[in-house]
């Protein structure tokens, strides 16, 4: 059963075309990764996904939802983790969890908080300003509010910057845990390394254009590494 | 090196703004100020049937002590601004953090970039304009140019004051409150026991008059010196332990619970809290300005002893206190809820509640003003005029501006938009709150518009995508 189904997306900026007439569709329990060079275009098509930007042209939909027709409906049952980590400056990392929670109507907000902060370890830091949190801290707060509602799909980019090696380790290991129980994420990046090792099925996009998707066990079978096969498709263009 | 980071902050400046919204739009917006200008000196003569040239004169000089007052509020609350718009790293103003160069000095470098924006882009076509006008009118041109000199010297003036002061709230708010105290009494006792006009103590205004050399050194130290104070005492705060704050979204979340946004209003009230200057920015940017506009009242009613005053500040304040839609949008931007099921209409809907909270404060004010002017007779219908310009200047704020009043407005087709809606009404208003009062009882059947208004700002700025601010 696919959640994600996109036809034709395309995004210009004036004369670039950021997004260019993707046509793709990821089925339930997958962790899709989509790979590219920085500025192919994989915040953009994350940001369409999502509705926080419109298409100039194509439809996608979530759920079977139509995300330029309700694009709220789509951000209440997805998660997501934005490119850069912007929680608001004023609140504590506790209080911005609450926050998320009375937006999303997530009851017991505090135990589930509690949760996440013992899981990525930052306990400690829950009653400091966001604004003087460590970048790190700030993407571990980005994470949390991304999964608190424990959505059936989550759009991740770039989720593992900024964080130490223990923690990716930990993230890693529940974005795992997390698709075996049948959720489903979209997760953009550029590091090949973690796509390689977590990502069920690719996507490659270069200026825009899809190059190539299909399961990473595809690779695994022809025993070609993913840095070279990624390398040669986008050298090709 | 001085000379190349003004530069430098003057062109990022330029391009902040024309990457908003292009070159033309800004570049344009001293000409639309000119116009305004012009087209309002064109009144002079009407006005000069109820006050002298004189008057008229003495209360242009308190506007750009006032207008310098405000600007330089909100100049010392936009550095803050910054930081939470774009981040520590991204301005020329956060560079004395990775570059060699001191905090002092950046800062005054970014206070020079403001003078001069502020002057070329609100003082210089204001004086343009109201010379021109003279060719129009029946008033001296070279006497013209003078006063506009004179007026760029209150402006500065009311800057560099403002500077001093928010310096020392930033030490201590005890002296910051002794200090005022004793400014009021210095004044108290020299108007009254020393029989000292204020004119005469209005340096700007009374050099036009009687020019003196020893005038002129005093109002260049007066611009100088508050200024190098504040800069000398300059304070900024690098705490070296994060500091950790209880929880207060709970509390405050049920004690707003009256509104289906109360988290939303929560989270305003706590940003206005815990930011730089906390209870300051208010005190600056709202009742500063609201303080001097009362004094000037106060003086006015000597030259026209007839005139309610109370209802011309009740129209004041209804403008004053739009600025603290600005001050809550200022300190937020849609950024942390693009990816949350939050409608751009929501957060407005909240700001307005908030808003309307803190407008409290100028309810309170508009009752001890009119005991203090003792026109307690006149309080229903300037409370009428209060409410009414309050609630229909923001809904044209909302509108054209949906959550970045301080940024869209220097859009010149936003900003003529806006002076088009909103002007009318307040000449509009003036008029009659001089004639009959009592008529203010049927201005606010100008809400249900206002309501419209706010209405259809709600699908505008639903379907707009967000300022990536």
């Amino acid at each position: 059963m696919s959640v994600i189904e996109i036809n034709n997306l395309t995004k210009e900026f004036g004369e670039l075309k950021a997004v260019n007439n993707v046509t793709l569709s990821i089925d339930k329990g997958q962790l899709f990764g989509l790979l590219g060079p920085n500025g192919s275009g994989k915040t953009t098509m994350i940001k369409m996904l999502t509705g926080q930007t419109k298409p100039s042209n194509g439809d996608a939909k979530i759920f079977n939802i139509d995300v330029l027709k309700n694009p709220i409906k789509v951000r209440e049952i997805v998660g997501i983790i934005p490119e850069q980590e912007t929680p608001p400056s004023f609140l504590t990392a506790e209080e911005y969890l609450e926050f998320v929670g009375k937006i999303r109507n997530i009851e017991n907000i505090k135990e589930k908080s509690d949760k996440w902060f013992k899981m990525l370890d930052f306990a400690d830091q829950k009653n400091v300003l966001c604004k003087d949190l460590s970048r790190g801290t700030r993407q571990k707060l980005m994470v949390a509010q991304a999964f608190i509602h424990e959505p059936e799909l989550a759009f991740i980019d770039e989720p593992l910057i900024n964080l130490d090696p223990i923690i990716q380790r930990t993230l890693k290991d529940f974005l795992l845990n997390y698709i075996k129980k049948g959720n489903t994420v979209f997760f953009s990046t550029h590091v090949l390394e973690i796509a390689e090792e977590i990502c069920t099925q690719i996507g490659i996009i270069d200026k825009g254009k899809l190059l190539h998707q299909g399961p990473i066990t595809e690779l695994k079978t022809k025993k070609q590494h993913l840095e070279e096969f990624f390398l040669k498709l986008v050298k090709e263009g | 090196m001085g000379s190349g980071i003004l530069k430098i902050m003057i062109k990022e400046e330029w391009r902040l703004h024309t990457s908003l919204f292009g070159k033309n739009m800004f570049a344009i917006f001293p000409i639309v100020i000119c116009v305004g200008a012009f087209i309002t000196s064109l009144f002079l003569p009407y006005i000069q049937t109820v006050m002298t040239t004189k008057q008229m004169l003495q209360s242009a000089h308190y506007l750009f002590i006032f207008f310098g007052v405000t600007i330089g509020a909100f100049g010392l609350t936009g550095k803050e601004v910054m930081n939470r718009r774009f981040g520590q790293a991204s301005l020329i103003a956060y560079s004395s953090r990775s570059l060699p160069v001191s905090e002092r000095f950046i800062f005054l470098n970014f206070l020079i970039k403001d003078i001069i924006y502020y002057l070329f882009f609100w003082i210089l076509p204001i004086i343009l304009g109201l010379t021109f006008a003279t060719f129009f009118i029946s008033i001296n041109t070279v006497s013209m140019i003078i006063a506009c000199g004179t007026l760029i010297l209150s402006f500065l003036i009311g800057l560099s004051i403002i500077f001093l002061l928010s310096t020392i709230y930033a030490h201590s708010s005890k002296i910051f409150i002794f200090l005022l105290i004793s400014m009021v009494f210095v004044f108290v006792v020299l108007t009254n026991y020393y029989s000292i006009s204020i004119a005469t103590m209005l340096l700007p205004f009374s050099i036009f008059y009687y020019p003196s050399n020893t005038k002129l050194l005093l109002i260049i130290l007066l611009i100088i010196i508050p200024s190098a104070i504040g800069l000398i005492f300059l304070k900024v705060d690098y705490p070296e332990r994060k500091k950790q704050y209880h929880n207060s979204l709970t509390d405050l979340t049920i004690k707003l619970k009256f509104s289906p946004h109360s988290y939303y209003i929560a989270k305003d009230f706590l940003d206005l809290k815990r930011s730089e200057g906390g209870l300051g920015k208010i005190i600056f940017s709202f009742l500063f300005p609201i303080a001097l506009t009362w004094l000037f009242l106060y003086i006015f009613l000597e030259f026209i002893p007839n005139i309610k005053a109370i209802m011309i500040f009740s129209i004041f304040l209804g403008i004053v206190s739009a600025s603290i839609y600005n001050m809550l949008t200022a300190f937020d931007t849609f950024n942390p809820y693009m990816f949350l099921p939050v409608k751009v209409s929501t957060i407005i809907k909240s700001k307005i509640i908030s808003y309307l909270i803190i407008n409290i404060i100028s309810f309170v004010i508009l009752i001890f003003v009119a005991i203090s002017l003792n026109q307690l007779n006149w309080f229903l219908p300037a409370l009428c005029s209060f409410i009414t310009i309050s609630v229909y200047s923001l809904s044209m704020t909302i509108y054209f501006a949906g959550l970045h009043p301080t940024i869209l407005f220097y859009n010149s087709k936003i900003f003529s938009q806006y002076v088009i809606t909103v002007a009318p009404l307040l000449f509009v208003f003036t008029i009659i709150s001089i004639l009959n009062p009592y008529l203010m009882f049927f201005c606010p059947i100008l809400l249900i518009p206002a309501i419209l208004v706010l209405r259809q700002s709600y699908q505008k700025w639903d379907k707009w995508k967000p300022l990536s601010i």
